[in-house]
């Protein structure tokens, strides 16, 4: 546990146990703010913030931490934490935080959060949480990002409609309006438009993991020349 | 007339009798060979008692019942017993089971036999009797052995004869009913007899036989038996079935009819019954239907039991090549077969030659659209939709709720389906996996409890072994503390311990030791002077050796007596080593003034000294006959030894 | 010719889904009928799109599956959704309507849950409520009858209709006329029955009735609708003679509808919820009645579930029709009560032959009480 490379923790985070397609972790905000880009960028660029430094916290304190009350402390690390951030957003992107609303004092109680503390952080070097923290939060950002992507281009027609929110008023003119105007599906922009585009991203994600998984196997096994026995078990290639 | 019920559920598919009945009752030339199953009954096999090379003679006994749920075969015409094994027999799997093989001699031959002449003389159990012994099972397709069905554990109210042939293509009930209604209704009166007369007595014909119905009613005026006709309908006549739509009540599940006082029995059971009490003639023939397009001719035969099939379609004019499949039984209910080789049996009441055009392959299957046409046609009020989904994912439990135990697999279901799917087939493959699955429960639990209790006796043993051991221990800790090796070190230590006294106690000891010795020596030299004059020279050397060794102990005593003068330093205590040391260094001074005779003298009287001790104890081990005897033996036999090198020592330096 | 080993019952009836199927789309013809002489051929086209959709979108799914295209389709259900779908659409919508409804009908309500046989939902009902909340505005824009048009206009031929709901196909469009397709339906569109009764506030209805001209010239639940209406009612009786389905989920539901109105029936005051009648004769009544809870897959399995499932969707659809935000709520009773399906079914298991309680409860407590006494 303790020594799981940098590179394992990479593709954990971004694709082997992405928080909001393999975890299924976090779903409520997920499903509730990524209406748009903007919306969405800013939710997970917040769990992000949340998950990195409540993991740092956790790693650096972890030897002293007793089992009995370890979750009710990460609770308060991690609570501590979302305050900062939604004070931050409250500070620097006021209309952004309107927006927003519940869902970022919510970022508490997103389960991805805590689980990574108890699972990784609470093992785990201080480098290698933050890392950890990193990459699961960039997978988390990632996911929603394309969600609210595929939900504002489809749905409403538009990308990257007021991003100035976020990024402030050189973002304001970054909208693209797609598909002209008039256009509406309404049906993306409501939470049944979010399920299904999860799930058809879970869905995308299992395809591309069995088509490598099919590369990979035709790959790896040679034949030897001369081989003389027949295999009856196992892989023939 | 009689209330009818409506038999729920159920389908109508077309009838296809009319093929059939158009002649009457044929019969056929004798086979080559019959071939005559010793299990055409629900229940044991029968035993043979004829041997393989056997005359017999038509109707005589070729197997005995084995046990009560069992009845015989008879040979159904004279011939030679050719062989007894293993052939295939109808069944759905085409397995092999134990047959008689008879060459029929041609001559058809009776045994004498003869029945009762008025039955009514008889007590029941005799009549049953007749019946077991006259091979008689159930004629309408499940060959339960009629003598058990008459003699239930409960009373019958009612007696149920099924006239109602609800399968399409099956007409041989119908034959016999139209031909033999007089055989039919005395038999039944036989059976009302057996059964202690039931209040009521009903025969079931369905609505499409009005031949059959008039034939029997004509017979029926005398009698208290009623005859109730009903729609048709599959299945209508099953057991089941039938005595809901005749009485009503339901047969309670996991039950039988005669729980509630009902006997159903096929008409054609009761035209044996008729034969084997009134004639003696056993169970060697029934009347079994011939029909489909393959075979040019449909008709009904009374057939030998053990005909082979190819002999039947034989001389029906079978076309195999038209031929989609060879059903023995009903298109609802039979089952296909290749071998034609196999005989008809008792149960057998159709084969059925279909060719393509009449039952096409089957189509494949699609998937279910729960549309609940199988609900509506379930004549047992399940719900096959259900059934189906839980078997497709091998869910026992949830088959079990929705009782697929009841399913009499009547094949109703998997007739409307609009989707092809084979029900029956999922139904009777789970029913197979769940009764496997029951009895490995059963045996898996008897081996969890063997093993339970091995465990326990084991852990009781080991218990019993570590209780025993801890007995052993603490008496042997007992015992160690008295008398063992530890014990002797012990006391030995106490001894020291004991001897280790104050300096003052060693002086005074010391000092009494000095007093002793000066006494002795004293004594010896008295003893040296009293013999001087008239003593041999032995004598005087051993008075003399005394009065040396006196002298020697006393200086002894004396230099050990100035070691252990009380010294003013208390922590200058000599201990016992030292002083063994002192004793010794003295002893050798004293031998140092001695000359060699002298000394020789002085071992001389020590080795006799010891010599004297050593035998004394060797006397007193040889008494007691202690284990030491032969330690002792070998001391002093040592000791004798010595004596004796001393002496001669002595005796060379004397000379 | 070998002879086949095979099991019993070796005697098949007529009957196969495919000819169930096409025996329902056949019994829709009347209602048809009926749309297409008050409304003129939109319904057809958009049927005819639906159904090309369909049978492409299905075709597709099949292929990924890797199995058998045609042995598939061959079974009609994707036609039969792909007809009761575009029967519930409004004639000449635009195409994308019936294309993005169909394809999400077939594809993700009815293929993605397993193909025939294994979706819980009602794909043409889950198709008609992606729609209607995702285009509110093309869903409610349904066409005034024939007989109510302006007298200088005319309901459009079979071409010109083709050209409003393909405007690709219409050479003014193209030419850069902008003669949008909405544009040329608001000439004539026109509220439904249902809508206009829920609009009203202060006229009695017998007063609401002579007023509007849907229902002065229409005879018992306004023009057009009503015969509708009565075309699927005969297509749907037409089905019960066939056996097709029972009597139970139809007949449940019509006569709890029925009864629902009659109970809070206030004799026409201006805050009226509608008669027995104008429940039963207008909007969707008839044809969900006998083509949409049909559906054998989605509803409850045992005919006495069927009542009861048939039953909860009237009252459904009374409450969503007189307390709701829509106008007409048989898509959304249906969906409702599908959830609800395999609950009703936990609860009317039938009582099997031999046993004197019926139900799953029973059964499980008899094999308790069996374990117990071993």
């Amino acid at each position: 546990m303790a020594d799981i490379s940098y590179k394992e923790i990479t593709t954990n985070g971004l694709w082997k146990n992405n928080p909001a397609l393999v975890q299924l972790l976090g779903l409520c905000p997920l499903l509730a703010v990524t209406g748009s880009v903007v919306n969405a960028l800013g939710l997970g660029l917040a769990t992000m913030l949340v998950l990195v430094g409540s993991n740092a916290a956790v790693s650096l304190i972890r030897k002293q931490v007793s089992d009995a009350v370890k979750i009710p402390a990460f609770v308060m690390i991690i609570a501590t934490f979302t305050t900062c951030t939604e004070l931050l957003m409250k500070a620097f992107t006021y209309e952004l935080y309107l927006i927003l609303g519940i869902f970022i004092p919510l970022i508490v109680t997103n389960c991805a959060i805590l689980g990574r503390a108890e699972a990784f952080a609470s093992k785990n070097t201080i480098a290698s949480s933050v890392l950890d923290g990193l990459m699961m939060g960039s997978g988390f950002a990632i996911v929603l990002l394309v969600i609210g992507a595929i939900r504002e281009i489809f749905g409403v027609g538009t990308i990257f409609a007021n991003m100035d929110l976020l990024f402030g008023p050189i973002a304001a003119n970054w909208n693209i309006n797609l598909f002209g105007e008039g256009y509406g599906f309404l049906i993306l922009v409501l939470p049944p438009g979010a399920f299904i585009v999860t799930g058809m991203l879970i869905a995308l994600k299992n395809l591309i993991d069995s088509k490598l998984a099919q590369l990979n196997a035709t790959k790896k096994e040679p034949l030897k020349k001369g081989a003389k026995r027949m295999r009856t078990t196992g892989t023939i290639a | 007339m009689r209330k009818i019920w409506n038999l729920i559920g159920g389908v109508h598919p077309p009838e296809n009798k009319h093929q059939s009945v158009k002649d009457s009752v044929g019969s056929l030339p004798l086979p080559e060979k019959l071939i005559i199953p010793l299990n055409q009954h629900i229940g044991a096999p029968s035993k043979a008692i004829v041997a393989i090379g056997d005359k017999v003679l038509k109707g005589q006994v070729l197997a005995n019942p084995k046990g009560v749920l069992s009845a015989g075969v008879h040979a159904p015409t004279s011939g030679l017993v050719s062989d007894i094994g293993d052939h295939p027999i109808p069944h759905p799997s085409g397995m092999s089971a134990h047959c008689i093989t008879l060459i029929p001699d041609g001559e058809d031959q009776w045994i004498a036999h003869e029945g009762l002449s008025n039955y009514r003389d008889h007590v029941p159990e005799k009549l049953l009797e007749i019946i077991r012994l006259s091979g008689v099972a159930g004629l309408g397709g499940a060959g339960f052995p009629t003598a058990v069905k008459l003699n239930p554990q409960k009373p019958i109210s009612t007696l149920i004869l099924n006239g109602t042939e609800c399968e399409p293509y099956i007409t041989s009930d119908d034959m016999l009913m139209r031909e033999h209604p007089e055989d039919i209704v005395q038999g039944i009166e036989i059976l009302s007899y057996i059964l202690g007369d039931p209040k009521e007595v009903v025969i079931g014909v369905e609505d499409n036989k009005p031949e059959a119905y008039a034939a029997l009613k004509s017979y029926l005026k005398n009698t208290t038996i009623e005859l109730a006709t009903f729609e048709t309908r599959y299945p209508s006549g099953g057991e089941k079935q039938l005595i809901q739509i005749l009485t009503g009540t339901e047969v309670p599940a996991k039950g039988l009819p005669s729980d509630i006082g009902i006997a159903c029995l096929n008409v054609g059971t009761a035209y044996a019954v008729y034969r084997a009490i009134v004639f003696g003639e056993p169970l060697i023939s029934r009347i079994t239907t011939v029909t489909g397009k393959a075979c040019t001719i449909n008709r009904n035969y009374e057939i030998l039991i053990g005909t082979p099939i190819s002999h039947l379609l034989k001389h029906n004019a079978f076309n195999k090549k038209n031929c989609s499949r060879l059903i023995v039984g009903g298109p609802m209910m039979g089952f296909a077969l290749e071998n034609l080789d196999i005989p008809v049996i008792k149960t057998t009441n159709c084969i059925l030659a279909p060719s393509e055009e009449e039952f096409p392959s089957p189509q494949p299957a699609q998937a279910c659209i729960r549309c609940g046409m199988c609900a509506e046609a379930c004549p047992a009020s399940l719900l096959p939709q259900q059934l189906l989904w839980y078997a497709q994912s091998k869910n026992y439990e949830k088959l079990e709720v929705q009782n697929l135990a009841d399913c009499i697999e009547c094949g109703a279901c998997s007739y409307v389906c609009p989707s092809n799917i084979p029900l029956v087939q999922y139904y009777r493959a789970s029913k197979g996996e769940m009764k496997k699955q029951a009895e490995e429960k059963v045996s898996a639990d008897r081996a969890r409890q063997r093993f339970e209790f091995q465990k326990n006796r084991k852990e009781k043993e080991i218990f019993a072994k570590k209780v025993q051991r801890d007995v052993r221990l603490k008496a042997a800790a007992q015992a160690n503390k008295t008398s063992g090796t530890e014990g002797i070190i012990q006391a030995a230590l106490d001894r020291a311990e004991a001897k280790k006294s104050s300096p003052e106690d060693q002086h005074s000891r010391s000092t009494r030791r000095i007093a002793r010795f000066e006494d002795q020596l004293r004594s010896a030299q008295e003893k040296l002077e009293s013999l001087k004059e008239g003593v041999t020279s032995d004598q005087h050397e051993q008075a003399k050796a005394a009065v040396e060794d006196a002298k020697i102990r006393l200086a002894e005593a004396i230099s050990s007596h100035g070691l252990s003068m009380p010294i003013s330093n208390p922590s200058e205590t000599p201990d016992s080593a030292s002083e063994a040391i002192t004793r010794a260094q003295a002893k050798v001074t004293i031998q140092a003034g001695l000359s060699d005779e002298e000394k020789l003298c002085n071992t001389i009287v020590s080795l006799t000294a010891r010599l004297e001790k050593a035998t004394t104890r060797l006397e007193i081990a040889k008494t007691e006959g202690s284990e030491h005897i032969d330690a002792f033996t070998v001391a002093a036999d040592k000791l004798k030894e010595k004596l004796a090198t001393a002496e001669a020592d002595l005796s060379k330096i004397r000379t | 010719m070998a002879l086949l080993k095979l099991t019993s019952p070796h005697a098949h009836s007529a009957q196969n889904t495919a000819r169930v199927m096409q025996l329902v789309i056949l019994a829709t013809i009347p209602g048809l009928f009926a749309l297409t002489l008050f409304f003129g051929w939109g319904s057809l086209i958009n049927v005819t799109l639906s159904c090309m959709v369909a049978v492409g979108s299905e075709a597709l799914v099949i292929r990924l599956r890797k199995r058998p295209i045609m042995f598939y389709l061959k079974d009609y259900s994707a036609i039969l959704t792909a007809v009761l779908l575009g029967i519930s659409l409004p004639p000449l919508a635009p195409w994308w309507i019936a294309v993005v409804g169909t394809s999400f009908a077939i594809i993700i309500a009815k293929n993605l849950y397993g193909g025939l046989g294994y979706n819980p939902f009602n794909p043409a009902m889950i198709g008609y409520v992606v729609l209607l909340i995702s285009f509110p505005v093309q869903m409610t824009a349904w066409p005034a009858p024939a007989e109510l048009y302006p007298s200088d206009m005319q309901v459009p031929g079979l071409w010109h209709s083709i050209q409003i709901v393909l405007p690709l196909l219409n050479p003014d469009t193209l030419s850069g006329v902008s003669e949008t397709a909405s544009g040329t339906i608001d000439a004539y569109t026109a509220a439904t029955p249902l809508d206009t009764f829920k609009q009203n506030t202060g006229l009695l209805v017998d007063q609401f009735y002579k007023k509007e001209l849907f229902f002065s010239q229409g005879t018992w639940a306004g023009l057009g609708w009503e015969w509708v209406n009565i075309g699927f009612l005969l297509g749907g009786l037409f089905l019960l003679y066939r056996k097709i389905f029972t009597w139970h989920a139809p007949l449940g539901m019509l006569l709890s509808l029925a009864l629902c109105s009659v109970i809070f029936y206030d004799s026409g005051s201006s805050s009226s919820l509608g008669s027995p009648l104008f429940h039963l004769l207008s909007g969707a009544t008839m044809f969900g009645a006998f083509f949409i809870i049909t559906d054998p897959v989605t509803s409850a399995t045992s005919n006495k579930g069927r009542l009861i499932y048939g039953a909860l969707i009237g009252v459904l659809i009374f409450i969503i029709r007189s307390w709701g935000s829509y106008p007409d709520a048989i898509a959304f009773a249906v969906l409702l009560m599908n959830f609800a399906a395999p609950l009703i079914d936990n609860y009317t298991m039938p009582r099997t032959y031999g046993y004197s309680k019926s139900g799953v409860k029973s059964n499980k407590k008899r094999k308790e009480d069996q374990s117990d006494a071993r």
